[in-house]
């Protein structure tokens, strides 16, 4: 079932959570909502939810509008980041809960509860654990246990709100990869939370990037990583360099540096342009080549993980930051303290009226 | 022989907490507690029965058991009521009220006794509307009642406020998101949540009940058979110089109060299942 949000606008006490935001989540997809904290990502979630009323605008389930049904009524699964189990229940009787409170006209028989309990349970992989109270289970569990329970409904629509945020690393890549498999079994439209970007690109069809209660970017995670629609979408997607820069007749000018823009990004001239440049994308020479590149010294050089990092200091003092492999730091041999020429392999140019 | 490793710990450990705690309680609790034992002991068997059960004692029994298991009762009700409005809701007055709660607490028991009297009385405010449906309120079993209620009422309050305070938003919404009516989410979410703490509650309010002497010699009017309770009853033979009827009917209330708050614990013990 496809989500239309239309024109919302939410806001709390003098703080606006969500300024007109207006987003099409189609059918059967996994979309991540991403931002910063403050971003309006949860209340977005939980307006869809009906867990919170909209000051204005409409949410549509399938072209219905959903404004006036309570969040019971909507067959919605929201899973909370603190599971939110009963701790009086056992794990059994948790993931029960949405069938026993059915009309008694429509409420399964005991036996049918059973059977649908024990294949949710072991759809979660978590089938020996029924009869577990809450506070036996280690925090992955748990979260399973709360999405088992939210899928016992068979809901229409699936809504996580931060459903990683409280485990710890490991665990959590284990359950972002588990989920992605789940949803391609079951294939019900799902919408998480998240602020981690490595989550959101990793696990979702389709990221919907915000801040500041308005919608930046939506697109596939190719699309957003590789062609961030707005400065704050490519600096919150990863490490950047920011270099402040002069734009006139198609090149850059930044200090002494003279910088080719690339075709397509062809701005019009202004004393206010930035560039960016992720650090992976940088490159280090030990000669100039008296174009494109930028003087800069060495001042940490940090080896450990699959890439080295390296932080340098330009001559107009911007702090640099550059990852290059181990193999091409093996061959230049740099050091600390060192003068070289850092050279940008692809940058990216906005001009000031875009705002972070 | 056993060797457990010693477990190092920041702050005094093991022996030295365990043996004032033992100390403490056997000071203050264990040791006049079985002086009674020790002292009743001296009567024969037959002595024991007819002080311990005769019928003036029986009807005082009843009174004291049941109008405090009643009191204990209405206020688990309406002071899990009171805890309620006081956790969820915000309004003007709610400081004040927060206080008021407490007042049975600090209040002498007997200023707090004159007092209801004075209102349940048949020409006192609450007793000149209950008159005419031929309701006595002072000096009858319902004083009694109602005394009782009144000094057990902070218990539960205070009781289950933290608790309540404590039970997640999120999982109310949860509950509705699975589909629950509003109904469904207190009976099946909230309240056994809070069961635990209301049976901690009723129980110290009902044990508060049990030993209530002061609030209630006022407004009972102290009939032997209708309103006499046991502590009162114990007052008297003390001052009748009986000190070995007063001892007898102190063990059975005593063994009486035991078993039953023993009872409520292994209930609460029940509903606590799972929550660690």
């Amino acid at each position: 079932m496809s989500i239309e949000v239309q024109n919302i606008t939410k806001i709390f006490g003098d703080f606006t959570a969500l300024k007109d935001v207006s987003l099409h989540i189609p059918a059967g997809e996994l979309t991540a909502l991403l931002g910063p904290s403050g971003s309006g990502k949860t209340t977005l979630l939980r307006i869809i939810s009906g867990l919170e009323v909209p000051d204005a605008g409409t949410v549509f389930f399938h072209g219905e509008d959903m404004n006036g049904t309570h969040a019971r009524d909507r067959k919605v699964g929201f899973v909370f980041q603190h599971y939110a189990l009963f701790r009086h229940m056992s794990v059994y009787d948790n993931v029960a809960f949405g069938l026993e409170v059915l009309p008694r006209k429509v409420k399964p028989r005991k036996k049918e509860i059973r059977e649908k309990v024990h294949q949710l349970l072991s759809l979660v992989q978590l089938d020996r654990l029924g009869g577990r109270f809450p506070s036996q289970l280690s925090g992955g569990q748990r979260q399973r246990v709360a999405l088992a329970r939210a899928l016992a409904v068979e809901p229409k629509v699936l809504l996580l709100d931060e459903p990683f945020g409280s485990l710890d690393a490991r665990v959590r890549r284990e359950l972002r990869h588990w989920l992605r498999k789940l949803h391609d079994e079951i294939h019900v439209t799902s919408v998480f939370v998240t602020h981690d970007q490595e989550e959101a690109l990793e696990v979702a069809d389709r990221v919907v990037v915000m801040n500041e209660g308005r919608i930046e970017q939506v697109g596939t995670p190719d699309d957003v990583y590789h062609h961030p629609a707005t400065p704050f979408v490519y600096n919150f997607l990863g490490n950047v360099n920011l270099f402040h820069a002069r734009v006139e007749g198609g090149k850059a000018y930044f200090g002494d540096a003279v910088f080719d823009l690339p075709q397509g990004q062809m701005q019009h001239d202004t004393s206010s342009a930035m560039i960016y440049v992720r650090p992976h994308l940088l490159d280090i020479t030990r000669e100039s080549s008296g174009k494109n590149d930028l003087k800069a010294r060495i001042i940490y050089i940090n080896m450990a993980g699959p890439v080295v990092k390296i932080e340098l200091l330009s001559a107009r003092r911007d702090s640099i930051q550059v990852e290059i492999s181990q193999e091409h730091f093996e061959r230049l041999r740099l050091k600390k303290h060192e003068e070289v020429y850092v050279r940008p392999k692809e940058l990216k140019v906005f001009t000031q009226d875009y705002s972070i | 022989m056993i060797f457990v490793p010693k477990q190092k710990s920041i702050l005094p450990g093991f022996g030295l907490s365990m043996g004032f705690t033992l100390a403490y309680l056997g000071l203050l609790v264990l040791i006049p507690l079985s002086m009674l034992f020790l002292r009743s002991a001296s009567l024969s068997w037959s002595d024991f029965w007819a002080t311990a059960f005769s019928s003036r004692t029986l009807a005082a029994y009843k009174l004291s058991f049941g109008a405090s298991l009643l009191g204990a009762s209405i206020n688990a009700v309406f002071g899990f009521l009171v805890a309620w409005v006081l956790v969820r809701y915000e309004f003007p007055g709610k400081r004040m009220m927060d206080a008021l709660v407490d007042m049975p607490f600090a209040l002498p028991t007997a200023v707090a006794g004159i007092a209801l009297t004075a209102i349940y009385s048949q020409n006192g405010w609450m007793g000149k509307l209950l008159a005419p449906f031929g309701i006595q309120a002072a000096f009858s079993p319902l004083g009694v009642v109602i005394a009782l209620t009144f000094v057990g009422l902070p218990f539960v309050v205070r009781t289950l406020e933290p608790v309540l305070q404590e039970i997640d938003k999120e999982v109310e919404e949860v509950a509705a998101s699975l589909g629950a009516n509003r109904l469904q989410t207190f009976l099946k979410v909230i309240f056994p949540a809070l069961g635990p703490a209301l049976l901690t509650g009723f129980s110290l309010a009902f044990a508060r009940a049990l030993g209530e002497y002061g609030s209630v010699v006022f407004i009972s009017g102290n009939m032997p058979f209708k309103t006499e309770i046991v502590p009162l009853l114990i007052m008297t033979k003390l001052e009748q110089y009986d000190y070995t009827g007063a001892r007898v009917i102190a063990v059975v209330m005593l063994v009486a109060s035991f078993s039953l708050l023993l009872v409520i614990n292994l209930l609460q013990a029940w509903t606590r299942r799972g929550q660690s």
